[in-house]
């Protein structure tokens, strides 16, 4: 079967790097990707930790089907706590380094402790180094990695910025340049233990239990199942065509979410960037391939994703593409999430219209908004300040009630108020505001439901998130649209014993309450499924849409079903008897 | 004589050519196991695609001191009980696509994997004159 049956435990605190076997009874309980993750983050951490001490564990999970030849398989969960939010923290980063792991001979990296000096380390199959970090510390993070795989030929590389080695709590952890787990400062626990990179390189395999008829099934749904209508957005546009679609249904968060639709939205819109495009790259095993990457000369980028050009370009009225690439460029040779990057820039641009604190940042102002990347990452004048996110800077300085965080995470770029099933996605997600928990806005305003009527939608929303819980512990990328059916039948052929759709929804189920169950014991409850107000009381200012707030009734309304279907209880939290059902 | 091509400006890199080839002859998955070379990669000009497959150039079979790798039916065939696994041929292989193994090498047979997996069209299989 295709696991490889061992962990590889490494302790920066000792210089001790060990293996294990893997937890087979956890694994069939979990899968692997993000679900593996948090058990192993959820049996081992102790409750209230700091996220930026030595206690905090750094988790690299693949998943059983990576290294393998199934389409979209290569991706890679990093699980930590959260040092933006004291929430468990999942993230899923593509590229190429997920195989390597596995081709190194194992299933899952857990980093622990700290190290007194700056180092990396290197893993080649059993062989694990310590290396200096010297030479890289105080690089961004593009130039550290190609020093890294101009030493390690054929390696791969997982690396953080300034911003990681800073403890930014916006800082990610980025690999083949342009490929970041980007979300709740997972960079900066990197940085806190004083690891610059984690470099990867294996000559073992994969092997699956009938290649040959594994590999004819694979071909078969990579032709009839992948490159399919459904999906093929990804190859043709990548995720900027999402800017055309969110300017029409009134959901492309503009002006810190002042509005939602954008004037300047044709000038950093999928065929903007199409102009300027270079060579198309994919992920390892994806034949979609959504990267762009473009350059404009003095600027070059893979990407920007709909999430920058939504929070870096029309949320902070920025309609210069090469402005957007380059703060992107920025953003990922520091080290720092676009999203929470873009969402802060923007608060602090509203904070400075309203009189309430001035940044010295002002919406569609390019020059200030491009310094903004390296004073936040290298914590310089305001940048200092700025780094510590929107819900820091509302407590401190004002402006709570546009604040557009959850739980202490940036909202991502989709607006709640022209989808309200989202609201209920950002307020319940597990690690803070968040699209990659659920996105029912694909089936409200990009799709043929009624995005205001929160009707059927707490189903949806739960549905969704159990959905991607055992898509990403697979490991599936989100960006094919296959069907539970189909991921049971591969990770069938895979493993060699039966998976069904009840057991993957089993799994999604176990994997959301596992992970809210961390919370609880952090001592999040209901009353951290909160939005901020602009979502209930500010009418959006697109004169042309005449909308209204999300009513609060119906939200809150739409919140109790979620509780009541998912079975917890009024404070939202996991009753004992489904503790033990689900046996967390 | 048909022989693999490859195409760069239609290369982005997936690797599914490689895993193809490895599943196929090899059983198992690695693109290192590959008996084709591709690589899609960034470095600080830019982005750069490169691959090497086997143009049936001949020189492992003129180089094997014991023609345990010969031509048959205008494909590279293999014969592993000729094999004194010397390695002259992996060391003169200009594209560097032959694989080692524990006790034998692995060459290009045309199989078509990777061509059947490739979804860009980024390999093709084209007449040349002998």
């Amino acid at each position: 079967m295709s696991y490889q049956g061992k962990v590889l435990r490494i302790d920066l605190s000792t210089g001790k790097a060990e293996a294990e076997d893997l937890n087979e009874q956890w694994a069939r309980a979990y899968l692997g990707g993000k679900g593996l993750a948090l058990k192993y983050l959820y049996e081992e951490l102790e409750t209230g930790i700091n996220p930026l001490s030595s206690d905090n564990k750094l988790i690299l999970m693949t998943g059983p089907l990576t290294g393998t030849i199934v389409p979209n398989s290569g991706k890679l969960a990093i699980a930590a706590k959260s040092p933006a939010t004291g929430t468990v923290l999942d993230c899923s980063i593509g590229g190429s380094i997920a195989s390597e792991i596995k081709y190194a001979g194992y299933d899952a990296i857990i980093v622990e402790g700290a190290s007194k000096l700056p180092v990396y380390i290197c893993i080649e199959d059993d062989r694990v180094s310590f290396c200096s970090a010297k030479n890289v510390w105080g690089k961004g993070a593009h130039e550290t990695e190609h020093m890294l795989s101009e030493k390690y030929n054929q390696a791969k590389a997982l690396v953080i910025g300034q911003a990681g080695e800073n403890k930014v709590p916006m800082s990610c952890i980025n690999t083949d340049l342009y490929r970041q787990a980007g979300r709740g400062g997972i960079g900066a626990v990197m940085g806190s233990k004083n690891l610059k990179a984690i470099v990867v390189k294996g000559t073992g395999s994969v092997r699956v239990p009938d290649t040959r008829k594994f590999m004819v099934a694979m071909n078969k749904y990579k032709r009839e199942d992948t490159l399919t209508d459904s999906n093929l957005w990804a190859s043709e546009d990548g995720t900027s065509m999402l800017v055309d679609l969110a300017n029409n249904t009134g959901t492309l968060p503009t002006r810190n979410f002042q509005k939602s639709t954008f004037e300047g939205h044709t000038n950093i819109n999928a065929s903007s960037i199409k102009e300027q495009l270079k060579a198309k790259k994919a992920c390892f095993a994806c034949p979609l391939a959504c990267g762009n990457y473009v350059n404009f000369g003095c600027t070059e980028v893979e990407g920007p994703e709909y999430e920058t050009l939504a929070l870096c370009g029309s949320n902070c009225e920025i309609d210069d593409l090469e402005a957007v690439v380059e703060f992107n460029r920025l953003c990922d040779d520091y080290g720092l999430d676009t999203i929470s990057t873009g969402n802060t820039v923007a608060f602090a641009m509203e904070l400075a219209e309203k009189g309430v604190h001035d940044f010295g940042l002002q919406f569609g102002s390019v020059e200030s908004y491009l310094k903004a990347p390296g004073l936040i990452a290298l914590q310089q004048d305001e940048g200092k300040e700025l780094s510590k996110g929107v819900k820091y800077l509302s407590e401190k300085y004002g402006g709570k009630e546009y604040a557009m965080q959850s739980k202490g995470l940036e909202f991502p770029g989709y607006e709640p108020r022209g989808s309200w099933a989202m609201s209920l996605a950002y307020a319940t997600s597990d690690r803070g505001a968040c699209h990659m928990r659920a996105w029912p806005i694909g089936e409200e305003a990009y799709g043929s439901l009624d995005p205001f009527t929160i009707e059927n939608k707490a189903k949806l929303v739960k549905n969704q998130q159990d959905e991607y819980a055992f898509k990403f512990s697979a490991i599936f990328c989100s960006f094919w649209a296959l069907s539970a059916d189909v991921q049971a039948d591969i990770l069938t052929k895979a493993l060699g014993y039966e998976v069904t759709v009840s057991d993957l929804y089993k799994i999604g189920e176990r994997i959301c309450n596992l992970a809210r169950l961390f919370n609880q014991n952090e001592g999040f409850s209901g009353k951290d499924d909160v939005l901020p107000d602009r979502l209930f009381e500010d009418e959006l200012l697109d004169a042309e849409l005449n909308r209204g707030p999300l009513p609060r009734s119906e939200f809150l309304k739409m919140l109790k079903e979620y509780y009541d279907i998912r079975g917890w209880d009024e404070e939202g939290c996991i009753p004992e008897k489904l503790i033990a059902d689900l046996g967390l | 004589m048909k022989v693999l091509a490859f195409h760069p400006e239609k290369c982005t890199g997936c690797q599914l050519c490689a895993l193809a080839c490895s599943g196929q002859n090899e059983d198992q998955f690695n693109p290192r196991l590959a008996r084709l070379r591709i690589a899609s990669e960034y470095n600080d000009q830019g982005i750069n695609v490169e691959g090497h497959t086997c143009d049936l150039g001949m020189s492992c079979v003129e180089a094997c001191p014991t023609g345990a790798i010969f031509l048959k039916n205008n494909r590279l065939a293999y014969d592993q009980e000729k094999c004194t696994y010397c390695g002259l041929c992996i060391d003169i292989c200009p594209n560097k696509v032959i694989v080692r193994k524990k006790d034998s090498i692995g060459v290009c047979v045309q199989c078509m994997a990777c061509v059947k997996w490739c979804p860009n069209e980024a390999l093709t299989i084209e007449e040349v004159s002998n």
